[in-house]
């Protein structure tokens, strides 16, 4: 495995995510509903004395809107007249999707339709909330599942009582909906009717002075149930899976061997078993990267976090266009790379699996 | 194990003791609840309603809606407009500004202000379109020259708004946005007329004028308004600041709309209605607007809730309505359209979905208008008399339906944004009555952002929506005139009778007069039944019981959050 190895992959990833934005591009073109529609807002339906003129004043707005934000201009270098006669028109450089891909390359995602903002700024405002809440999440649901995993195959003869609540607890979980997961430990944990111990406005608009040892506790108070939400939501789908991994290469002849040189039942699951174990889960794991970056619309519309879900989500309400396709993109990157990250592993840890 | 129990015991109280809010202590900010962030803070945009509330904190029109009477009042305007007529054709509006109006480095607001601020609605180039469009009707001003406070606004029409639409714009001031004077140069007019090839000086205006970011740095705009943003962190939270001086405090008596209060307005943005109702009940907020009907019920009935929050619902413009499309053969006669009409509960449907919170109507106006038509009925539900008029618009039931030569067939789709569940009670009640009849309806829950397209399309039988009104919204034009067709006229009905009583009620001016056209017009409606009012809604807002004054209204956001008086310390305000 080379460096031009990777660096093919890696073109590859990028050719894909490239792929994937342009077909969103040309796709949200195609819809019913025009952008400006939304960008120049509900007109005011009854209350102006001047609207039996607004037919003509709105069309007027809705040109000038189109042409300064470059809708007024062909989608792509080919389009179809809707005739008859149905005819193909060629439109050169003076087209959206060229205009976009320009932009691109030179490393300019564009602008919002709705706030004239620049779509990399508001990537960086939400990102900053998204990547370290999923990044710690990850890692605590990671540690945590490797944690109760070698827990779980842990007892020499019959279960203990705990594995099997644990066990059934877990299954429960998964079967719940991220949604109901989450509501239920809002209602459950931030409820004068219930355990009132932690605060339900989301981040919250009161802190004490950054950097102060209360601003560590209040701001910690406040990640605690979106938190507690991630790492339960992804803690079955990671630890049930790699118990019956750790179950079977426990079984393994290597696994008796060890055994039999007088080694702890925890020392041959942490030291033998677990690296084989992993093995088949490393897509599972690197499969939470992509989450990094994208966000989860659920938690952070129900604990009011200004994250990649909501703003994908408002984007594509208000069909702001140059923000849905720039979040897509970087999407469609993140799951590139975390498969090219998961082939990595794979032949870092099983070197018969390395490309000739 | 132990260890586990005692660390998770401790961490409990931990959490408990730093998270556990306590009630309202003086002098602690106003905390409102937002679903949505305002997006920009830019006067020319304001792209929902939330920009428009946070604007009015940071700047002042001529005149001010009044959450008190629903009615404008002068702001930096000293009294509302002088009215004359011009001709057929114009009208002209004379305004002088309040002598004592400064911005906040103390220079006076002047009529160049005024004039700036308009020419800036209308330069091109800049993402005004939706403001403009709303402005278009102010064709100049004409500036006084022995007055620096005095001036005279000319309009294309006439109408009895003029006089409080034309002044409903934040002012902005012109010694600061445009030190050059370069739209001196340009008549409004012009502007107006620029907007395909905008002169190289108006594109250097508007680029120099992005670059200033007041969308998000509105401080590096001196305001005339109250408050200034001290904070914003997108998707979380506002935070506005009163002045410590402010030119209006000035004023004796202060009239209401120049009245600010709270020293600090904290927007607490929570997009989910169930943490925001936790959150209330945790005293993390003070203010929730717009609550759900049956939030608002379930919180009410609380033991805590009536010693700790005050309650209150007003009656707003916006009506829930149905819709038939005229266009469809099915649908063209009135008589099919009423025997529909009876179909709908508007009682059952009031009582269902807003717990009886609103109010029916025989029209588009509420009952607490002066031309509401009270010798007309309230629309009932009564399926034996919606039989009968489809028999007598020429249905006959026959097996699989009703049918009408030469080869019609009464089948329905019905129209509403998906996920409400007001529209999907309102559809369910529909289809339910129209089965009993043996008329099939298909219900077509519509993404809310394809809803519009598809009914400006015409790709419907019904429909059902918000019409948003205000007090002063007797302009029904927009919404049945035959030239709104392909705009708000979803229904496509058109009839002369109909665009020249809607034209006449626009131009009405004596009261007595209007009323007579508007009664008119209900019992017109009602005849030709191409939508059917079913009620209109409420806003409910529940609040810290510390906190009076809010102003409660009908109109959005349905309250003064400047107005607002806090009781801190003191016995909570009876109310």
């Amino acid at each position: 495995m080379g460096f031009w190895w990777v660096f093919t992959r890696l073109g590859r990833a990028l050719l894909t995510a490239w792929g994937i934005a342009s077909a969103i591009f040309l796709t949200v073109h195609l819809l019913p509903a025009s952008a400006d529609e939304f960008t120049l807002g509900e007109p005011n339906e009854l209350g102006s004395a001047a609207s039996l003129r607004t037919s003509a004043s709105r069309q007027a707005a809705q040109q000038a809107l189109r042409h300064r934000l470059g809708l007024d201009e062909p989608v792509f270098y080919l389009t179809r007249t809707t005739g008859p006669p149905v005819r193909w028109q060629w439109h050169g450089r003076h087209n959206q999707y060229h205009h976009w891909l320009s932009l691109l390359l030179h490393g300019n995602l564009g602008y919002s339709y709705r706030t004239s903002q620049p779509v990399a700024a508001l990537l960086g405002a939400a990102l900053v909330y998204t990547t370290p809440l999923m990044a710690l999440a990850s890692t605590l649901a990671t540690g945590l599942a490797i944690w109760l995993a070698l827990g779980l195959v842990n007892s020499p003869t019959a279960p203990r009582r705990w594995q099997t609540v644990v066990r059934t607890l877990l299954t429960g979980i998964q079967a719940l909906p991220l949604f109901s997961l989450s509501l239920a430990l809002l209602l459950l944990l931030a409820n004068r009717d219930l355990l009132n111990v932690l605060p339900a406005d989301g981040m919250g608009a009161d802190y004490p002075p950054l950097g102060s040892m209360a601003w560590v506790v209040s701001y910690g108070t406040h990640l605690v149930l979106p938190l507690l939400s991630l790492v339960l939501a992804v803690l079955p789908q990671l630890t049930l899976p790699l118990e019956a991994a750790l179950r079977q290469e426990l079984r393994a002849d290597y696994a008796s061997t060890a055994r039999a040189k007088g080694l702890t039942s925890w020392q041959v699951a942490y030291r033998h078993a677990l690296p084989n174990a992993l093995l088949p889960l490393l897509t599972t794991f690197t499969g939470l990267l992509p989450t990094m970056v994208a966000g989860t619309v659920v938690v952070e519309v129900l604990f009011a976090l200004p994250g990649m879900g909501r703003l994908l989500a408002g984007a594509a309400a208000t069909h702001d266009y140059p923000l849905v396709i720039a979040s897509v993109l970087l999407t469609a990157a993140a799951r590139m790379l975390a498969l090219l990250l998961a082939d990595i592993l794979y032949f870092w840890t099983d070197p018969r699996l390395r490309p000739s | 194990m132990r260890y586990l129990w005692f660390g998770s015991y401790s961490l409990a109280l931990l959490l408990s003791a730093c998270s556990s809010p306590a009630n309202r202590q003086a002098g602690d900010p106003i905390r409102i609840r937002w679903a949505r962030d305002p997006e920009t803070l830019d006067p020319l945009v304001q792209p929902n309603q939330n920009t428009v509330e946070a604007i009015n904190l940071l700047h002042l029109g001529l005149l001010q809606l009044n959450f008190q009477t629903s009615e404008y009042d002068p702001a930096l305007a000293e009294a509302l407009p002088a009215v004359q007529l011009l001709g057929d054709s114009l009208t002209q509006l004379d305004y002088h500004l309040r002598a004592a109006a400064t911005w906040d480095d103390g220079h006076p607001v002047l009529a160049t202000d005024v004039n700036f601020t308009l020419k800036l609605l209308n330069c091109p180039g800049l993402p005004s379109e939706g403001v403009r469009s709303q402005f278009g009707f102010i064709q100049q001003l004409q500036l006084d020259p022995t007055d620096p406070r005095h001036f005279k606004l000319v309009c294309q029409g006439q109408a009895p708004e003029y006089p409080w639409e034309s002044g409903d714009f934040p002012i902005l001031p012109e010694a600061t946005l445009d030190p050059t004077h370069s739209l001196r140069q340009f008549s409004l007019a012009s502007l107006q007329q620029a907007a395909k090839t905008p002169p190289t000086v108006l594109l250097a205006f508007a680029k120099r004028y992005q670059t200033l970011s007041q969308g998000y740095y509105p401080n590096r705009v001196p305001g005339c308004g109250p408050y200034r943003l001290a904070g914003w962190q997108p998707n979380r939270s506002l935070t506005f600041e009163r002045k410590a001086t402010w030119w209006a405090d000035r004023l004796r008596p202060a009239p209401l709309v120049l009245q600010a209060h709270p020293k600090i307005i904290k927007y607490v943005i929570l997009p989910d209605d169930g943490a925001a109702m936790l959150a209330l009940r945790r005293h993390e907020l003070d203010v929730y607007p717009a609550m759900q009907a049956r939030a608002f019920q379930r919180l009410k009935a609380l033991p805590f809730a009536q010693q700790e929050l005050a309650f209150y619902s007003s009656a707003s413009y916006d009506l829930l309505y149905a819709g038939f499309n005229t266009r469809r053969p099915t649908l063209r006669d009135k008589l099919t359209r009423q025997a529909l009409s009876c179909l709908f509960d508007p009682a059952g449907l009031l009582a269902g979905t807003q717990l009886g919170q609103g109010q029916r109507t025989v029209g588009l106006l509420p009952p607490s208008s002066p031309f509401y038509n009270d010798s007309l009925p309230l629309p009932t539900y009564d399926p034996a008399c919606a039989a009968q008029l489809l028999r007598r618009a020429g249905w006959q039931l026959v097996a699989g339906g009703w049918r009408r030569p030469p080869a019609q067939r009464l089948v329905l789709s019905l129209r509403y944004r998906a996920n409400d569940e007001t529209f999907e009670t309102v559809a369910l009640q529909f289809r339910a009555a129209a089965a009993k009849l043996d008329i099939p309806v298909e219900l077509r829950p519509t993404e809310a952002t394809t809803l519009n397209h598809t009914l400006h399309a015409g790709d419907f039988d019904v429909f059902v929506r918000i019409l948003k009104g205000s007090p002063s919204g007797f302009n029904f034009a927009p919404i049945l005139h035959s030239r709104a067709v392909r705009e708000g006229n979803f229904v496509g009905y058109t009839s002369p009778t109909t665009d020249s009583l809607l034209e006449a009620i626009v131009a009405a001016g004596p009261p007595a007069r209007k009323r007579q056209l508007l009664r008119k017009f209900q019992v017109l409606l009602r005849e030709e039944s191409p939508l059917l009012p079913l009620f209109f809604m409420s806003y409910r807002l529940a609040a810290d019981r510390h906190l009076s004054h809010l102003l409660p209204s009908g109109l959005k956001p349905g309250y003064s959050a400047a107005a607002i008086i806090s009781s801190d310390g003191l016995p909570a305000a009876p109310h």
